[in-house]
């Protein structure tokens, strides 16, 4: 596959789905802003491509609204690095957002998936 | 703060940049590790980053601004914007300068002077000036020593009543003898004023009533300065007043002048401090009467409760000696912002009228300012709109252009701040030289800084908010539609700067009318008949009385004073007298004719005069029946007096006067002559009966009146030399030609129409310039359709006349209104007026034409450009 195929595959964030995405990412250890996009992009099979344009203002604002912490530390490479960690603040957010993310997949599942005899009655 | 936080803004930039910065390093760490080479891991690392600075803007915008932040960014984006467009900016700031600072110039002198009417009492609000029997505009002094004292110890509504008398005397015993104005004072004087001494004392309750052989005197601040250099140790020291020996008690603080508004009393004495004045401490009518009173109100009281409580009081002593009350003895209390004693009867008549003129100037102003701002914004309408698409909120864009508004009268406020802390100062150069001690100027306290915020937030309310809420409405879908398919710029702004010129014109006319109306004032003022001569005559005034002379002393000095002055070259008469008229002084005293009983409440107040021979002969006042004072009528001879038309009339009606008695301080004086009437104060007064009496039996002060052959201005060292040569330390002094004193009684009328003139002036301009900008601006917006009608075949007389109409609907109406808003203000007025009619309709009418001439003027030069433009280049020009 190249590598413009690739792009194609993956797809756009839904609105106020990052900051869930972010929160959770955190919930697995403290991480640098690289380390998200990287990690993101791991775990959905390179379909999410976080842009960093998207990113760093999320994380500024998550830091804003007191949701994650932040603490320059040196990386495993050495490399002097900002590290985010979720606050206990920030994993109520993840779980409110998580359980309205929830319900939207159900919402949307139950209109997609609907029976067509059901839908003409 | 500002610099902390921005302190703190740097910080978190270079944050920002590191952390980009680390995510960059990692990023080509990983691809080298997959075996790029680092050139080309870094290009693609950075091609995947994106754009930098925008990830930066746009985090910044995250971090999040406080309002303090925020408003500074709006400042600084409204600073931009106006000195995008200096023009406009300078345009603006210069009229609400000038407008504001009318307004505050002349609350400074309404501030310095009815505001401030004792500078340095306390609560001046709780003082009033008592005033009894008849209101006249300018009284002579109410009360006798014993009704006052009665008054002060029997009333139940006053914390204290205090009494005085105040008069020019001579200060002997430096090496030059200096003129100060003295006043004898009840004891209570400075308590109730609520003055504290710098040093020494003030006086005892004992002291009030009895005579000292070194009587006791508080020096006023500027005189220890001047005359005795500030001597920290004066008090306990003698020093000499009229050749007597007094000791200093006292000195006054300093910028208190008395209780006198707009009078400026030097040093205090107590009320009879020789003892040879026992005749007038212990009678109630006559000369007796001789104090000015003003008490300060217990808290609580109103005036109208006092009044009542005095006048009880009054009705007693009136019943108990009614032989020495005849006439009118009510009594009424003023505030002392417009007490009649003192300038502030005045001031009260001319500043607010001046004030409510200079507001209608910054009405005018705004209305002018606010075109300018409309204009604008509607040429910046399309930013606002796409400004407003890209997500700024409606509240945020008329923040923005109040902020606009707000910095333009902010920065005119400062300006006007300036101007007027210089304006407020030039008050005293209205009055032109005069014998009273006036201290009259503006003040500039936080009164006036508060009336200039408060102008500028008016102005800039009204010339920035006013069309920002207007434009702000207009949804921004609708204005950007607009912009492309209309081209005159919408109706709803049309209809705003159709109002604005509509006022503006309304708002001058009135400010042209009144100012008008007052230059008719001042010219016939100038114009009219006095009933005397006033070219040709000098008057010069000695301080003989004051000074410390005996009676025969006098005497001799007066005669040889008289034959000296005759005798210089240039003198065609020498005289005395012992007042000038039209200088807004006068003397006043009861006088009944023999044998006639006055009903109650029934004054018989005239004017009076002391003159020597050939008074009346040197001012060309006709004798019409009788004789004129001769030499003979001295001292020894039998009492005379000469009374003018109007005493005549009121005395004996149809009889002839000559040979009848009249009764003054008591005593009977015979008619010798009926003299002509002339003007007393000024020239729009309702005569007084005055009688004149012989110099040599009664004068008081000497003044010498002389008719010169030339300009009496050149005779004046002459004169002053040859009086010094009688006696080096007699002062003589208000040494002026008799015009130039006679100033002072239409120095109100001067002040009115300049000042009116020139707001009218400003309002002139602003109205022209104001319909000369809209239908400019209007015709330019129109460019594209009149191009259309020419092409399609409408004349160039056509156009002219699409423009003109426009114009001159606008004018129309405005004219209109304005003549029903002209009607009420010349209303207010009437009473300033002379020779003319509030309404008068060649004044009405000649504004009329001017204004709508001027601005027909105005439309004609857009109209004719308009006229001129090529259609086709006009319908391209879209």
């Amino acid at each position: 596959m190249s590598e413009k195929d690739q792009y194609k595959n993956r797809i756009e964030l839904l609105q106020g789905t990052l900051d869930m995405l972010v929160l959770q990412t955190l919930q697995w250890g403290p991480q640098h802003g690289y380390g998200i996009v990287q990690a993101l992009r791991l775990r959905s099979g390179d379909v999410l491509q976080v842009e960093t344009g998207s990113l760093y203002p999320a994380l500024h604002r998550l830091e804003r609204q007191g949701w994650v912490q932040s603490e320059w530390k040196q990386s495993e490479s050495k490399q002097r690095a900002r590290y985010y960690r979720i606050t206990a603040k920030g994993k109520k957010q993840l779980a409110s957002d998580l359980g309205r993310w929830e319900r939207i997949v159900e919402a949307i599942g139950s209109v997609m998936y609907v029976k067509p005899e059901e839908s003409e009655s | 703060m500002k610099w902390f936080s921005s302190f703190g803004f740097q910080r978190r930039k270079n944050e920002l940049q590191e952390e980009i910065d680390a995510h960059l390093q990692m990023a080509i760490a990983d691809r080298v590790a997959r075996g790029e080479t680092p050139e080309a891991a870094r290009q693609a690392a950075a091609r995947e980053f994106g754009n930098i600075p925008l990830v930066q803007e746009v985090t910044h915008e995250m971090w999040g601004r406080g309002w303090l932040e925020q408003l500074g960014r709006d400042f600084r984006y409204a600073l931009r914007q106006l000195r995008k467009s200096p023009g406009y900016t300078i345009t603006a700031t210069a009229m609400l300068t000038v407008a504001i600072c009318a307004n505050s110039t002349v609350f400074s002198w309404i501030d310095g002077t009815m505001l401030r009417p004792i500078p340095g009492a306390r609560d001046a609000g709780d003082l009033v000036s008592l005033q009894r029997g008849e209101r006249s505009f300018s009284p002579t002094p109410p009360f006798s020593y014993l009704d006052y004292r009665d008054l002060r110890e029997q009333n139940h509504t006053f914390a204290g009543i205090l009494a005085y008398h105040h008069d020019w005397i001579t200060l002997t015993g430096g090496a030059q003898p200096e003129r100060a104005y003295i006043a004898n004072v009840s004891a209570n004087y400075f308590d109730v004023l609520g003055i504290k001494p710098v040093l020494g004392r003030f006086f005892l309750p004992e002291e009030e009533a009895r005579g000292y052989a070194v009587p006791s005197v508080v020096l006023g601040y500027s005189l220890w300065k001047t005359r005795y250099g500030a001597d920290m140790a004066i008090v306990g020291k003698p020093i000499e007043i009229a050749r007597h020996r007094v000791t200093v008690v006292g000195v006054a603080p300093e910028g208190f002048v008395g209780a006198m508004p707009g009078i400026r009393q030097d040093l205090w004495v107590t009320l009879d401090p020789l003892g040879t004045d026992a005749w007038r401490m212990t009678h109630r009518s006559g000369g007796a009467v001789w104090l000015n009173v003003v008490g300060r109100l217990r808290p609580g009281v109103s005036r109208g409760q006092a009044a009542q409580d005095l006048d009880t009081l009054m009705h007693n002593i009136v019943a108990a000696y009614p032989n020495d009350h005849l006439g009118d003895n009510r009594i009424t209390l003023d505030p002392m912002w417009r007490s009649p004693f003192g300038a502030n009867g005045y001031m009260a008549a001319t500043l607010p009228i001046l004030l409510a003129f200079a507001g209608v100037v910054l009405l005018l102003t705004c209305a002018n300012v606010a075109t300018l701002t409309l204009v604008r914004f509607v040429s910046r309408r399309r930013e606002l709109a796409i400004r407003q698409s890209l997500g700024a909120n409606r509240m945020q864009l008329v923040r923005q252009m109040v902020l606009e508004g707000a910095m333009l009268s902010t920065g005119s406020g400062v300006a006007a701040l300036a101007v007027t802390s210089w304006t407020s100062k030039t008050f005293a150069w209205l009055f032109p030289p005069n014998s009273n001690p006036v201290a009259l100027n503006g003040s500039m306290d936080y009164k006036v800084v508060i009336g200039i915020a408060v102008a500028s937030l008016l102005a800039g309310m009204l010339c920035g908010a006013l069309p920002a809420l207007r434009s702000a409405n207009a949804p921004a879908i609708e204005v950007l539609k607009a912009e492309s398919a209309s081209i005159s710029g919408g109706s709803r702004n049309r209809r705003l700067l159709s109002a604005l010129v509509v006022a503006q014109i309304a708002l001058s006319l009135p400010l042209l009318v009144c100012s008008g109306l007052f230059l008719r004032t001042l010219r016939n003022l100038a114009g009219a008949n006095l009933g005397f001569e006033q070219d040709h005559i000098l008057t010069a005034s000695v301080g003989l009385n004051g000074s410390g002379y005996s009676g025969d002393e006098e005497q001799v000095i007066r005669r040889k004073i008289l034959d000296r002055v005759s005798a210089l070259p240039g003198v065609k008469v020498a005289s005395f007298t012992d007042w000038v008229p039209m200088t807004l002084s006068h003397k006043g005293e009861d006088a009944y004719p023999e044998g006639y009983v006055p009903h109650p409440h029934e004054a018989l107040q005239v004017y009076h005069a002391e003159v020597g021979p050939r008074y009346f002969e040197s001012l060309q006042i006709p004798i019409l029946e009788g004789r004129e004072f001769t030499p003979d009528d001295k001292e020894k001879a039998p009492r005379v007096l000469i009374v003018d038309q109007t005493a005549a009339r009121r005395y004996w009606p149809g009889q002839d006067p000559l040979g009848k008695k009249l009764m003054v301080w008591g005593s009977p004086f015979t008619v010798v002559g009926v003299a002509k009437n002339s003007t007393h104060m000024m020239v729009n007064e309702t005569p007084e009966p005055m009688v004149y009496m012989s110099f040599f039996q009664v004068g008081y002060e000497t003044i010498v009146q002389v008719k010169t052959e030339g300009n009496p201005a050149d005779v004046a060292p002459a004169v002053e030399k040859a009086i010094h040569e009688i006696d080096t330390q007699l002062p003589v002094f208000d040494v002026r030609p008799m015009r130039e004193s006679t100033q002072m009684a239409s120095i109100f009328a001067v002040i009115q129409s300049a000042l009116a003139g020139m707001f009218a002036l400003i309002g002139l301009v602003l109205a022209a310039t104001g319909i000369y900008g809209v239908v400019a601006y209007r015709t330019q917006m129109r460019t594209h359709e009149i191009g259309v009608r020419v092409a399609l075949g409408a004349s160039r007389v056509d156009v002219m006349r699409l423009v003109l109409l426009q114009g001159a609907w606008l004018t129309g109406i405005g004219l209109a209104l304005g003549l029903a808003f002209a009607l009420g203000m010349t209303r207010v007025i009437a009473g300033l007026l002379y020779g003319i009619s509030a309404n008068d309709p060649a004044t009405v009418a000649s504004v009329v034409t001017i204004l709508g001439a001027m601005s027909l003027l105005a439309c004609y030069f857009p109209a004719r450009r308009a006229m001129r433009r090529n259609p086709v280049s006009a319908i391209r020009d879209l």
